[in-house]
């Protein structure tokens, strides 16, 4: 019998991801994307690894994913730059260290390894931090890896499963028969048969599902990134260290939200982040969105003053309404759906590739697969 | 003067005699990284930045760029002058983050 044919859209690190998985599980598989590799919401990260992201079903996933990235890093046989740095996030006013506090209740009921730090110990651990925070978290289960690496590596290793990239491949139809059936993929350079459709292609995931005849609510959500020159290591103890408000600003509705995310990668470059904006397909780095993200950022690290920006850009993520991604079959035989995970998708990359890879050979999954199914925003299945 | 037509017709040839000569000097990518990243498939400058960090550095491609179009040229037979240079972003030149973090005042101002 001929190999079943998936077709996975979306050249982003969860596209990459699922053709990784599918071709090790025998299909043959055909990455396409519109453009290059790790050209969009991929390449706008950090590259950490965020093991904490409430609803716990974020938190549940995050785990799998990070075991996962430590067979990868075997399997993959290139150096991710993976580093067990841990990360800290940073009260600023009593309140928010008592919010900070209940977060971490909450996180250690489910599992989640953090510890409240009153003022002096993280001045202790962090002497460059500015005096006037009142307190801290660790999360020594966070890391932090390259993405872009990642990405290359996962297409790399699907490669030699056997997998075909097509680049420049933009999709422009879904054929499906009138058994509901996936059929073949439209692109500007010709139709593909296949058996198997999963749609990664993070912000445009909306407008793929809509080729389908699908609903799928997941919107662009604009980020903005910047970095400097590489700095000396010993600037930050810990590499990854963030606002106590970093998870707020995710629940911020229309409102452009910012909050202070500030990393060292291994290179000694420092990444800042961060802001989330509802912005269409728009991609422009607005100079007042750049200029705060600098004012936060120096108000934890004064000494970062002089230090060299040299670049900022912007990527758009695919936001899900209710912040848990969708990994997913749907109303339509054959097309899956690997999208949603917003500002996670590097933690989560993994574990969404060998989810749909267990859905898509009939396996039993590793995680419980209702609370990601696109089902949830039907109305008629849901209610 | 016709001293220097190679910069203007895009026909330099990097010789790869010397595997281990530095494309981009910001980030220390040699001559055989760029070649290698363009045999796995890179063919944009952007692609070959993604896969090497040529051009992520401090000048932000400033020498390299025009380097790795040529070498993009002669290893993939693509017209010079049709390879965009890379992606430029703001700031374009480097600048202190104090200065950065002073813009709104300014304006407000």
């Amino acid at each position: 019998m001929a190999k079943k044919h998936a077709v996975i859209i979306g050249g982003g690190i969860i596209g990459a991801s699922c053709a990784y998985y599918l071709a090790k599980s025998g299909l043959s598989v055909t990455l396409m994307d519109k453009g290059g590799l790790c050209t969009e919401a991929s390449k706008a990260s950090q590259g950490h690894l965020f093991l904490w992201e409430l609803p716990p079903v974020n938190v549940i996933l995050a785990r799998e994913s990070k075991k996962l990235y430590m067979q990868l890093i075997d399997e993959l046989d290139v150096d991710l730059e993976f580093r067990p740095t841990g990360s800290m996030s940073i009260a600023e006013t009593p309140e928010s260290l008592v919010s900070l506090a209940q977060t971490c209740e909450q996180l250690q009921a489910i599992g989640v390894d953090c510890e409240v730090l009153d003022r002096a110990t993280v001045l202790r651990r962090e002497p460059n931090l500015s005096t006037h925070i009142t307190g801290g978290a660790s999360f020594p289960e966070d890391a932090q890896l390259n993405p872009l690496i990642v990405t290359i590596g996962l297409v790399e290793g699907a490669r030699k499963w056997g997998a075909t990239i097509r680049l420049n491949t933009e999709v422009i139809g879904i054929q499906i028969d009138n058994s509901q059936t996936i059929k073949a993929v439209e692109t500007n350079n010709g139709t593909i048969q296949t058996d198997y459709v999963v749609n990664a292609a993070g912000a445009w995931s909306g407008m793929i599902a809509d080729m389908a005849n699908l609903h799928l609510p997941v919107m662009p959500r604009k980020g903005i990134l910047m970095v400097l020159d590489q700095v000396p290591q010993d600037v930050m103890n810990c590499k990854i260290i963030m606002a106590s408000g970093y998870l707020d600003s995710l629940k911020s509705g229309n409102k452009t939200a910012v909050a202070a995310n500030i990393q060292q990668t291994r290179g000694g470059n420092v990444l800042l982040g961060s802001s989330r904006a509802f912005a269409g397909f728009d991609k422009v780095v607005n100079p007042e969105v750049i200029s705060e993200m600098a004012r936060r950022c120096l108000r934890f690290f004064p000494c970062l003053k002089g230090m060299q920006v040299i670049r900022s850009w912007a990527g758009l993520r695919p936001y899900s309404p209710d912040m848990i991604p969708i990994i997913s079959d749907t109303k339509v035989k054959g097309f899956y759906v690997a999208s949603g995970h917003e500002g996670v998708g590097i933690t989560m990359a993994p574990i969404t590739g060998l989810l749909i890879s267990q859905l898509i050979n009939n396996q039993t999954p590793l995680l419980p697969l209702e609370p990601l199914s696109i089902n949830r925003f039907d109305p008629e299945i849901s209610a | 003067m016709d001293k220097h037509p190679r910069t203007y017709e895009g026909k330099t040839e990097i010789k790869i005699e010397h595997p281990d000569m530095i494309i981009c000097r910001c980030e220390e990518v040699t001559l055989a990284q760029i070649i290698e990243a363009i045999s796995e498939g890179a063919r944009t400058v952007d692609e070959v930045k993604r896969r090497t960090r040529a051009g992520m550095g401090l000048c932000q491609g400033r020498t390299c760029s025009r380097l790795v179009r040529h070498l993009l040229a002669q290893h993939t037979g693509q017209n010079f002058h049709q390879i965009p240079p890379m992606t430029a972003r703001v700031p374009v030149r480097p600048i202190a983050l104090e200065v950065l973090a002073s813009l709104e005042d300014d304006t407000n101002g």
